[in-house]
């Protein structure tokens, strides 16, 4: 479909070109940025859905190196037994920082990134159903990235001899937090910890507020911008797979936000909720964390398997087999997440009855994950396998997430969990989920619809190397760890004596990870370029099926030049070569397609964030003047939410001419 | 593929010092047995949905014949859902039944007359009430080492434990400062340890003699029994076990190690003897009440290398304040280990300094080397330890520093405790 387009200006805030669109002055009297000249403030101030997955997909990679570069760092100090290279207080804070990177500061916004880009898309949509909200969260997240990784700039600094702790700031000690992404009671009191845990607290609670407000959005996106024709039952899977994985966030994240300021509380104020002198619980801690933990899981994993649920139909050029079943095990997954969050700690003395319940419904678990696992090898079955980039991965990740979620049914037997708790089998089994089935799925997920958010389109072989480093890489690195764990080594020590057998694995280990390193270096020489490719790629260049793929590449600011009519699920395949009742039809929009106005005022209201998280964290620390900090960032947030109110929606018209193919 | 480097790998050396492929006791085999079971059932369904996964990805590759035609567009089979459903069910509940069976069975002493210890426990008199409990030994995890209790027997000691082979004995598990977790892999899975909670759990080194018999088959005379059920304990029980905390606990978690000594009943009773006594004596026989008159009053006269040690012990380094040596009626302190025949342990510092040779017996250089090391870079050994910056009594605030010659006194001194 090509996409040019007549000038029909009806009245001053209609624009077909958003060039010659003239800045409209708000409610309060100041001139909106819209469509800045100055691609910085443009970014900035943007609301479209595609610009802000694509922000967030850019800063979710560069955590992912930076948690990535962590990992090696830790691998390396383990090559060998008795190392010296980093110290223990390091170490504790770089597998701290890399649970709590990966989970938060990369997958979590590398799903936010799809979600974002491609459910407006998918569903037939021109933007969230809350643009200005959407800004927020982005921002919102960047502002709690900040605020849990501020230790490394003040150790950095006290490395290059710029900052000591001493004088007002003598009550600062542990920058970085190294009480582990699940932070424990009590380790994480003042007794044992400092300004670290301050700054993860903070960081983490900040981090939520993104979260929540970008699922409402979503939530609210999915159930009521659907373009005519899309029912539920028509939604593609991953579009579906956002929606469980909003709810699981809006249901799981209340948890930890209580446990978060019940911790806060103890440090800041001398509560006891968690401290056992003044009556506190530390297992209370444990439950609110795991009760939002393992829900955590499955919000890191659904949109992957949406991924590659979109992945294989379209190069196996069939339909999801099973697609009500795949729709309802993912909810079913979703739900049961929810009840299994004790087999986390099978080992803190649940008693008989609880520890056999959660072992019985951990087991369950395995049902829903199974039968995903079944209807993918049927979609391919029968069907015409095109290996290209993404099928490439999509391959993998069945695979791979096939043998992590075979480890997880040897932990749901709790007795056998007993010896795997906390030891090396533990890891190797959530890195074959979280690598070898998340990375996987969006690593295919990048290949694939790349090409449709920068419109150009990948070059070469080398996404086979990316492949072969990723997938041998990551073998080698966790497999050997399933006997690490067996044969005793504990999680999270920073070195281990030699004569326990453990040396010839941690050293295949310490290699294969620096092979899977290579490959994710690989993938990111790929990405570049793409983006520096001239082939263009097209409205849809690998012959796929839903929406997205019906318009151009990259779509438009408005998305679709007239809203679609779905009449099918697979929509767009059953417009290539359905019957023609299955054909998509189109709204009549001559009133014109309104967009919404751009605002600095989401921005404005999330960086009152960092005042707020560093203040109280550092006020604990006591700091002097850090309580007013804190209060000046409540105010910035206070005034961001009001202007932003008082600012009005705004907006205008476009007036695409309809497109002619 | 998988199963393949298993196998190549399970070439490898498979009973190393803390593998869980060796269990030495019954609930560490329970636990074993659970996870083989795992490993078949999840095994085959490795081979069967993995064998048709690879058959299906080369079957229906895309041929390049150029054969446009788009194939059949079929999109489920509710039979094929359900069957598959049912199937793995059916394999989920092969593991469930064993799985409840072995929670009930690894969670506390079996609930019977053996199993207590007035049942077997020869070495002089119990209280009535300890008789009927089973063996209790109390774990207690300090940041960063272990002190073993033995509430019945009325003696204490630190990082590596003494047990009989065969009885069973229920752990109870304490923390006073952070989360610990006690694992002693060859012996039990893991239960942790934490602050304001009393949890527990219940060990045995090998069988007893009637599970022995049972498993073994054994027919003969009990005196035979006897016998053989020895033999099965010297060929595959008496022996030196490695635990280490499972659950990070700050700075020197990986540091937090610990050690069980499986012995027969009567070297049991025998160390049991021993540290309930103590040292009764003064360096070079002295009685204590001599000494500490010497000490008090005329302390230069107290000369040699171990009297000296013990000067600095109970004087200037302030060792005493934290550590007890039962006997020494001034060496009482309760915040450290307690060294009460602490050169007969074959490592210190929790597990992580070791001088223990091949035949069982202590490298006494080694050992000194390891005192000293400890004591002079006790903060580097174990980073953030209290030995190092406890206020008031943390040798790191000594001023000055303890010097190489006092280091090599205080650690002969310790050398002296056997």
């Amino acid at each position: 479909m090509s996409t040019t387009h007549t000038t029909e200006v009806i009245n001053p805030s209609v624009h077909n070109d958003l060039a010659d669109l003239k800045p409209e002055i708000s409610d309060l009297g100041l001139r909106r940025p819209d469509h800045s000249k100055n691609v910085i403030i443009d970014w900035m101030t943007t609301v479209d859905h595609k610009k802000i997955g694509l922000m967030y997909g850019a800063m979710a990679l560069f955590f992912l190196l930076v948690g990535g570069f962590e990992a090696l760092v830790i691998r390396t100090q383990l090559m060998v037994p008795e190392n010296d290279l980093i110290s223990a207080q390091r170490y504790n804070q770089l597998f701290t920082m890399h649970g709590t990177t990966m989970i938060f500061l990369a997958i979590m916004p590398l799903n936010a990134a799809f979600f974002n880009f491609l459910v407006p898309l998918q569903i037939g949509a021109r933007d969230v159903a809350f643009p200005r909200i959407n800004a927020f969260s982005l921002w919102a997240f960047v502002a709690g990235a900040l605020v849990i990784n501020f230790g490394w700039l003040l150790q950095a600094l006290e490395m290059f001899g710029l900052f000591t702790a001493s004088g007002a700031t003598a009550g600062m000690n542990d920058f970085v937090p190294a009480m582990g992404w699940f932070g424990y009671a009590p380790i994480t009191s003042t007794e044992f910890t400092g300004a670290g845990t301050d700054f993860w607290i903070m960081g983490l609670q900040i981090l939520g507020v993104a979260s929540l407000s970008a699922s409402l959005n979503f939530i609210v996106t999915i159930i009521n911008m659907r373009a005519p024709g899309m029912k539920m039952m028509r939604l593609p899977v991953f579009t579906w797979m956002t929606l469980i994985v909003s709810l699981l966030i809006i249901f799981a994240f209340p948890a930890i936000t209580v446990a978060l300021i019940q911790l806060m509380f103890d440090r800041v104020f001398g509560t006891n909720f968690f401290s056992v002198g003044g009556g506190g619980q530390p297992i209370l801690w444990q439950h609110l964390f795991w009760i939002f933990g393992h829900p955590e899981v499955y919000i890191l994993v659904l949109p992957a398997m949406g991924i590659v649920s979109e992945v294989l139909p379209t190069f196996a050029r069939k339909p999801l087999f099973g697609y009500a079943i795949v729709v309802f095990s993912g909810a079913v997954i979703g739900f049961l997440g929810f009840a299994v969050w004790s087999h986390h700690m099978f080992t803190t003395g649940l008693g008989k009855i609880a520890t056999a319940a959660f072992s019985l419904l951990t087991m369950a678990i395995a049902v829903p994950t199974g039968v995903k696992i079944f209807n993918w090898v049927g979609t391919l079955w029968g069907g015409q396998i095109r290996f290209h980039a993404p099928m490439i991965f999509a391959i993998g990740f069945v695979w791979m997430f096939m043998m992590g979620g075979f480890s997880g049914i040897m932990h749901s037997s709790a007795p056998a969990d007993a010896q795997q708790q906390d030891s090396y089998f533990v890891i190797a089994h959530f890195h074959y989920v979280a690598i070898g089935g998340i990375l996987l799925a969006i690593v295919s997920g990048i290949y694939y619809w790349l090409p449709k958010m920068i419109g150009k389109m990948w070059q070469g072989n080398l996404n086979i190397w990316v492949g072969i480093f990723t997938v041998v890489g990551l073998n080698i690195t966790f497999f050997p760890m399933h006997f690490l764990g067996l044969l005793g080594q504990p999680r999270r020590t920073h070195t281990y004596l030699s004569g326990f057998g453990w040396e010839s694995y941690n050293m295949v280990c310490t290699i294969g990870s620096y092979i899977l390193a290579f490959g994710v270096l690989l993938l990111v020489v790929d990405i570049v370029r793409c983006f520096r490719s001239k082939q263009l790629a097209g409205n849809d260049p690998w012959d796929a099926r839903t929406l997205e793929w019906a318009t151009s590449s990259p779509p438009k600011v408005y998305n679709f030049a007239a809203t679609p009519i779905v009449n099918a699920r697979d929509g767009f395949w059953a417009d290539k070569y359905g019957p023609e009742n299955r054909k998509l039809g189109e709204v009549d929009e001559s009133h014109g397609i309104h967009m919404p106005s751009q605002s600095w005022m989401p921005m404005i209201a999330s960086a009152g964030f960092i005042p707020l998280g560093l203040g109280l964290s550092l006020m604990q620390a006591g700091v002097p003047f850090m309580g007013y900090v804190a209060i000046l960032g409540l105010v910035i947030i206070a005034l961001g939410i009001s202007l932003w109110a008082l600012e009005g929606p705004g907006g205008y018209h476009l007036h695409p001419k309809k497109e002619s193919n | 593929m998988s199963l393949l480097s298993l196998l190549l790998i399970s070439g490898c050396d498979l009973n190393t010092r803390m593998s869980t492929f060796t269990a030495k006791g019954p609930v560490a085999e329970t636990q074993l047995n659970l996870f083989m079971l795992t490993v078949w059932v999840t095994g085959f369904i490795f081979l069967a949905v993995g064998g048709v996964y690879v058959y299906v990805v080369i079957r229906f590759r895309d041929k390049k014949d150029g054969n446009e035609s788009i194939p059949s567009q079929g999109h489920g089979n509710p039979l094929v859902e359900m069957g598959l459903i049912g199937v793995s069910i059916l394999l989920l509940v092969i593991i469930a039944v064993p799985t409840l069976q072995g929670i009930w069975y690894t969670h506390d002493v079996p609930d019977d007359e053996s199993s207590l210890l007035g049942s077997w426990y020869t070495n002089g008199d119990l209280s009535e009430a300890d008789a009927k409990e089973p063996f209790i030994i109390r774990a207690i995890g300090y940041r960063w080492w272990w002190e073993f209790e033995y509430p019945q027997l009325g003696i204490s000691t630190a990082n590596e434990m003494v047990i009989p082979a065969g009885r069973p004995i229920h752990i109870e598990l304490r923390s006073v400062d952070v989360i610990h977790s006690f694992w002693l892999p060859k012996i039990a899975g893991k239960v942790d340890l934490i602050p304001g909670r009393a949890n527990s759990m219940w060990i045995q080194a090998g069988d007893t003699i009637d599970a022995w018999a049972k498993k073994a088959e054994f027919e003969g005379t009990d005196n035979e029994r006897l016998l053989a059920y020895e033999q099965y304990l010297e060929d595959e029980i008496y022996d030196y076990y490695y635990g280490q905390c499972a659950e990070y606990c700050g700075d020197s978690h990986a540091r937090m190690l610990f050690r069980a000594h499986v012995v027969k009943d009567e070297d049991f009773y025998a160390w049991v003897n021993r540290m309930d006594a103590g040292h009764a004596e003064a360096p070079e026989g002295m009685t204590w009440d001599d000494w500490y008159a010497s000490y008090d009053e005329t302390p230069e006269e107290l000369t040699g290398d171990v009297h000296e040690g013990l000067k600095l012990f109970m004087g200037r380094a302030k060792c005493a304040t934290c550590h007890a040596v039962k006997g020494n009626p001034r060496a009482v302190g309760v915040a450290g280990p307690n060294l009460t025949y602490l050169a007969e342990r074959h490592s210190i510092a929790a597990g992580w300094l070791n001088h223990r040779n091949d035949d069982n017996s202590v490298d006494s250089e080694a050992q000194l080397n390891n005192f000293i090391k400890w004591i002079k870079d006790t903060d580097e050994v174990k980073p953030g330890n209290l030995m190092w910056k406890a206020k008031g009594a943390g040798i790191g605030e000594l001023d000055p520093l303890l010097n190489d010659e006092e280091i090599r006194k205080i650690s002969l001194y310790l050398q002296s405790l056997q």
